[in-house]
């Protein structure tokens, strides 16, 4: 067979293209509905490990509640799903399924833009957990955080897309989302946010009304990535925590 | 290796030492880098090259005789990149928790250029039980150096093993930190890697002297 | 205007390919022997760069991003083809340099004989392949910026391949214990290099704490004008300012 003949590579490469984009579509939708609620599931688990209804001990590392009974215990903590739209209140069920990206570039389109809230109750204490999307260092990044009314952070949750292993990968470990909690977003009457800082000679992070908590060594583009997250989410929706404040 | 032909088993064992891709064929290098500031990353990354190399060998080897020879590097760079996104498919599918931890690496599996590299040098020209051997050998020379570097970059930058604090608290000083030991943030940037290789590569002519390069 | 040389300029040296996010070792690691084939290597890379990030600029632009499908009709607008990202840039670069390749061989053969042996090179330099996943990623507005991140990314590297494969022409005169010579010295220069090029990654990232944003009196409410100004201007601040400083 002679494989050096043009017709023949212009077939070889017709066939291969057809060959790879098949079983590459064929795999994504197959597999779509699986992925789909996999992606649910980790949403929910997220949602509920901000607002603290997570599985950790003292010492262990991050605990999701399991897989198999998240949906139940979502329905059960998360009391009330809306989504803001041009700062009206929506009440949707589905709130969580909600594309934070896509939703927050609309917003700098200057279109319309729907923000998911949840409000959850845990052990009779009301807590509003906001989504959040931003950029670190390689990829996205994103997070809940759940708030009381006073703008006190009771709890957080980050994760990102392809941050450096050991280094901004570090973000989702709990070492560093623990300091945020109890953390006030407030500072006099401003919404001052939490920045992730290299200098507030803190580092075990003892003082909650500073704003900020210890930074990672090494990670300090996903650090100023977190911050300006944390700033950007609480600039959305303000409208609706100057409500819940004054409520 | 009753299993293995003297000479099918120096495919798998040249790799580990003195024909190490890393520290000889100059190939991998840039994931080396990036990802071996923790043992753990280092380990998946390790296994998932076992894992895309022993399989892309097989489908070049098993296609070597109709690929064009104008396009071959498409279809190479293609096979790998196929092969990459189906694992990350089934994985998002079936075992999402693996498939969180592997996303990373999807984009470094595929521009790997030890993968490419033993493409073009070995599984073009080779039979398919042979090229098999072949890139699970360099894989795992490719990881035994991943796993070195991540060994002593974490220890010594972070202080951990697997995440594991193993010298004590940085924090509470105790355990080595007691007595005035720091760690060595330097150790987790990414140059760190390139010096830690670099004297790998300095122990290993020192101790094979057959490999020092003609200046 | 003014964002154009701030690409250049940062895309060059803050972000630089080699010494800031370590892509393309391989070949900057095994063909800088000598000055002048680093030369051919590095300007293959700064050309092939310089095509296939805006060529795939388009292609994530109209065809892969969540609802790029939509100049098709508004019943593609769900579609997002985002998993074929990998496979549909690894394609565009190396039928470009397959491309190149064959027209260069045809057309200069003096030109070839000089670049062609680095042309397959390219194809497996995982900086070109980066070069595009980084445009992805960072969400690089226009055709343009496309063109000049290519262009600049390729130059970072050419700088860096230029100065290595000096400097090694140069350490060859000195004692170096036998075992480090060549591959090990040249891996240890290029992470003290890493080092020192840090510190350009400080000329936009030396000052963390983000500027003070002027206190907002909580009784008022924030028309969407102003959050979206504000948006806009922190994003400018993060956009493809990721200085690498990890």
């Amino acid at each position: 067979m002679n494989t050096e003949k043009n017709s023949y590579t212009v077939i070889f490469s017709i066939v291969m293209v057809m060959v790879v984009g098949s079983v590459l579509a064929f795999l994504a939708s197959a597999l779509r509905p699986r992925i789909d609620e996999n992606e649910r599931f980790e949403k929910q688990q997220n949602i509920l490990y901000a607002m603290g209804i997570n599985e950790n001990t003292p010492d262990s590392g991050v605990n999701f509640i399991p897989t198999d009974v998240v949906e139940g215990e979502f329905g059960k903590y998360i009391k009330e799903q809306y989504v803001l739209v041009n700062g009206e209140m929506v009440a949707d069920d589905q709130a969580f399924l909600v594309d934070m990206k896509k939703q927050l570039s609309s917003l700098k389109d200057g279109g319309e833009a729907r923000l998911p809230i949840f409000i959850g109750e845990k052990e009779g204490k009301k807590s509003y957990i906001l989504p959040m999307h931003g950029k670190g260092l390689w990829d996205a990044i994103w997070g809940f955080m759940a708030v009381d009314e006073n703008m006190v952070i009771q709890g957080v949750y980050f994760d990102h897309k392809a941050e450096t292993a050991g280094l901004g990968a570090n973000i989702k470990m709990r070492f560093f989302m623990d300091d945020f909690q109890g953390e006030s977003l407030l500072n006099g009457g401003s919404y001052e946010g939490v920045v992730v800082s290299k200098t507030n000679n803190d580092p075990l992070n003892q003082d909650k009304e500073d704003n900020a908590v210890d930074a990672i060594a090494g990670a300090t583009i996903t650090g100023n990535g977190v911050s300006a997250m944390i700033k950007e989410t609480l600039k959305v929706y303000r409208p609706y925590l100057d409500n819940i404040r004054t409520n | 290796m009753a299993l293995l032909s003297k000479k099918d088993a120096n495919l798998i064992l040249d790799p580990l030492a003195d024909n190490n891709p890393i520290t000889i064929q100059v190939l991998g290098i840039c994931s080396a880098l990036a990802i071996t500031a923790e043992l753990k990353a280092s380990i998946v990354m390790s296994i998932s090259v076992i894992f895309v190399m022993g399989i892309g060998n097989v489908v070049i080897s098993l296609l070597r005789n109709v690929i064009p020879s104008k396009i071959r590097i498409i279809v190479q760079l293609i096979v790998v990149a196929t092969l990459v996104i189906v694992v990350d498919q089934v994985l998002k599918a079936y075992a999402y928790d693996l498939s969180k931890t592997l996303s990373v690496f999807v984009g470094l599996i595929i521009t790997n250029c030890i993968i490419m590299g033993r493409f073009e040098a070995f599984a073009l020209g080779n039979g398919v039980w042979r090229s098999f051997l072949d890139g699970i050998g360099n894989a795992l020379g490719y990881g035994v150096i991943l796993i070195i570097v991540g060994f002593f970059r974490e220890l010594l930058g972070s202080g951990t093993l697997f995440g594991i604090p193993v010298l004590g608290d940085p924090i509470a000083k105790t355990g080595l930190y007691s007595i005035g030991y720091e760690n060595n943030g330097f150790m987790i940037i990414p140059p760190a890697a390139l010096i830690v290789v670099g004297v790998i590569i300095w122990v290993q002519r020192s101790r094979n002297r057959a490999l020092i390069e003609e200046a | 205007m003014l964002e154009h040389v701030e690409l250049f300029f940062k895309s060059i040296f803050i972000d630089n390919m080699v010494f800031a996010v370590f892509l393309g070792m391989c070949s900057y690691l095994a063909v800088s022997k000598k000055v002048s084939t680093a030369v051919g290597l590095g300007a293959a890379v700064i050309f092939v760069l310089g095509v296939t990030v805006p060529l795939n600029w388009l292609l994530d632009q109209y065809l892969l991003r969540d609802g790029a499908l939509a100049w098709l009709g508004p019943e593609y607008a769900d579609y997002n083809l985002g998993f074929l990202s990998f496979i549909l840039f690894i394609a565009t670069i190396a039928t470009m340099v397959q491309l190149v390749e064959i027209v260069v061989e045809k057309f200069s053969p003096a030109l070839y004989n000089s670049l062609g042996i680095f042309l397959p090179l390219i194809a497996v330099n995982c900086a070109i392949l980066g070069g595009s996943l980084f445009m992805q990623a960072r969400e690089i507005p226009s055709l343009g910026l496309a063109l000049n991140y290519g262009i600049s990314s390729g130059i970072g590297w050419f700088l860096a391949i230029l100065a290595i494969a000096a400097i090694r022409e140069k350490i060859r005169y000195s004692n170096v214990p036998a075992p480090l010579r060549g591959l090990g010295i040249t891996f240890i220069i290029t992470g003290l290099m890493g080092i020192g090029f840090q510190s350009f990654g400080g000329m936009l990232t030396g000052d963390n704490e983000p500027p003070e944003t002027p206190a907002a009196t909580t009784a008022e409410t924030t028309d969407k004008k102003e959050i979206k100004e504000e948006i806009e201007k922190d994003e400018k601040a993060i956009s493809y300012n990721d200085a690498i400083n990890e």
